[in-house]
């Protein structure tokens, strides 16, 4: 399938044609919505304390309730979403784009390269990925910048040897050589001929990294290790919620859920796109 | 003869990952910023015991010498003392202390995830198209959206403060009791269970559908053999190859997870220990957790291709 007869109708035909994909869609569609525009509709800011409600129950005043210096748990899941979202979209698309750039030159190249260029990849990718991920917090330090990179070191090796292996499929295609002979430079053959046609599975693995992403910024942040209060992230109002999760559960509950919805609708997502771009899972699973 | 020298090829290739991930570690630990004296010794610690602390923890040589040291002491089990965590305490002592108690929920964890997905993989392959189908597929879909120190916490409002059946935290170690330790560790071994579960269930599904439809499975079915002799003796031996390699896969990100969880519960382990290292900034302790990870990720790996090889045999060619 060449890159020219991709057609945008196409794609959003086939996306609604496939269960998975509407309704992975309409979720991160209605949580980007509720994202944007969710922290100007709320009548509080996420940072605004009211100690005369504190720790209050949801109700409709407060549909997540308060936390316990009775701040709105709603503006702040909603602001802490934005955040959070914003730290793994920059964070998965750095590490995407320079693990696609290692893997397909590696791949392309071939020669020493490749080996010692997937030895390193295999390395990274024997490291428990949360354990990695933490690690390179103490490296780099804490705080949102920190998670960014970290996420993108993460996830680096997945891509790249993907890029590398998908690179290996298309390298020896007649519409490369073909380029190859018209003289060329590899630099030049890399972008145009392989880049669009390993696209659709970078693509792919792309909203599955967006999907696990979340997850580590989540974590380190409840840690403490990354989005540092009183900024809120999901991490960071679930660490607040801990504190005294005994009593009063719900804050912890409610924002972990509307991660779970986040990542459900990425995953979903992630389903969907891969049955529509990539042919050769398709007729498996029609199959 | 082909099999043991499969095993030996994979046992050297795990031992030169390893050596190149303590390199790696290594030097990724002289990338974090501040002075290793200071951070033991604090702010207000005089240039002569700084000077001194530098001599004998052989900071004052130069870094491949350092590395030389540090992994030399590895090789004889001298991980360093810990500084600020245990102070003083070798790390290894450490690390011989907790390692049962990671291993145990690892392994609970995935054997949790082995039964559940065994179960919800092969009704769903069963069943395909079904109601019973579309139940396991959509709940795996939604396992795999789980984040476990989400569900952890959920699993405590249910089991210990809405049912009162399960203890919420605290953690027996298995080596004090056993059964303590199945019952205080149920509750973080699902959380980091369910997850994977789903993982694995979807894998196990599209295994089981693409051998159902091989022609040895045909073949087996005209000779008038029971439809259960047909899936455990033809259809589940050949799908359980993907399935056991996923495990191996996935065991980076479910040993990830005993991170959080571990503190969660409170269970001494080397996830909680990696962590309070971190913040301590026990650098000896943090260095030692990431090559114990490192060498547990490869372990299972190891364990993962000798079990792939029995199943097929051709693979030690």
């Amino acid at each position: 399938m060449a890159s020219s007869t991709f057609s945008p109708k196409r794609f959003a035909r086939d996306v609604l044609r496939n269960r998975s994909a509407t309704a992975g869609v309409a979720i991160i569609g209605f949580m980007t919505l509720a994202m944007i525009f969710g922290p100007s509709i709320l009548p509080y800011d996420p940072n605004d304390m009211d100690f005369m409600a504190i720790l209050e129950v949801p109700s409709w005043t407060h549909p997540f309730g308060t936390d316990a210096v009775g701040r709105d748990v709603l503006a702040r899941v909603l602001y802490g979403a934005r955040i959070s979202m914003l730290v793994t979209i920059v964070g998965v698309a750095l590490g995407g784009a320079a693990g696609t750039l290692i893997g397909m030159t590696s791949g392309f190249v071939g020669t020493w390269v490749d080996p010692v260029v997937m030895r390193i990849v295999d390395l990274l990718m024997a490291f428990p990925i949360f354990v990695l991920a933490l690690f390179l917090m103490l490296v780099l330090g804490f705080g949102i910048q920190p998670v960014i990179f970290a996420i993108a070191l993460v996830y680096v090796p997945n891509f790249a040897r993907l890029a590398r292996n998908t690179t290996l499929s298309v390298k020896e295609e007649p519409y490369v050589q073909a380029a190859r002979l018209m003289g060329q430079s590899n630099l030049r053959i890399m972008l145009r001929e392989i880049l669009p046609n390993i696209a659709a599975p970078m693509f792919v693995q792309l909203t599955v990294g967006f999907a696990f992403g979340i997850v580590i910024e989540a974590g380190l942040s409840f840690l403490g290790l990354g989005v540092q209060p009183p900024d809120p992230s999901l991490g960071v109002v679930m660490a607040d919620g801990k504190d005294y999760f005994l009593a009063h559960p719900w804050v912890i509950t409610l924002t972990g859920l509307t991660l779970m919805v986040i990542i459900l609708g990425l995953n979903l997502l992630g389903d969907g796109l891969r049955d529509i771009l990539d042919p050769r899972l398709r007729k498996r699973s029609m199959a | 003869m082909g099999f043991i020298w499969y095993l030996i090829i994979r046992l050297g290739g795990a031992l030169v990952t390893i050596a190149i991930g303590a390199v790696f570690v290594f030097i990724l630990m002289q990338l974090i910023p501040g002075d290793p004296a200071i951070a033991a010794l604090g702010e207000n610690a005089t240039d002569e015991n700084v000077a001194a602390f530098r001599r004998v923890h052989g900071l004052d040589q130069p870094l491949p010498v350092q590395f030389w040291i540090w992994l030399t002491g590895i090789v004889q089990g001298d991980f360093g003392t810990s500084i600020t965590l245990a102070q003083g305490y070798p790390v290894w002592d450490l690390m011989v202390q907790r390692l049962p108690n990671t291993l145990f929920i690892a392994v609970y964890a995935l054997l949790i995830a082995v039964v559940i997905a065994f179960f919800a993989g092969s009704i769903a392959a069963l069943r395909q198209g079904k109601m019973s189908d579309t139940a396991a597929t959509s709940a795996s879909v939604l396992g795999i959206s789980m984040p476990d120190f989400w569900l952890s916490y959920v699993l405590i409002l249910v089991f210990s403060l809405g049912l009162g059946v399960l203890p919420a935290f605290g953690f027996t170690s298995p080596m004090v009791s056993f059964s303590g330790a199945l019952v205080n560790g149920a509750l973080p071994a699902f959380a980091i269970a369910a997850p994977m579960a789903g993982v694995f269930a979807r894998i196990l599904r599209a295994a089981l559908l693409e051998t159902k439809r091989r022609d040895y499975v045909t073949a087996a079915r005209s000779f008038g053999f029971r439809d259960t002799f047909v899936y455990m003796h033809y259809i589940f031996r050949n799908a359980l190859i993907p399935f056991v390699t996923v495990i191996g896969v996935q065991v980076r990100y479910l040993v990830g997870g005993t991170v959080i969880i571990e503190r969660i519960f409170g269970i001494a382990g080397l996830g909680s220990m990696m962590v309070d290292g971190a913040f301590g900034r026990d650098y000896a302790v943090v260095q030692a957790c990431m090559l114990a990870f490192l060498v547990f990720v490869l372990g299972v790996n190891l364990i993962v291709d000798i079990i792939c090889a029995f199943l097929d045999p051709r693979r030690t060619h």
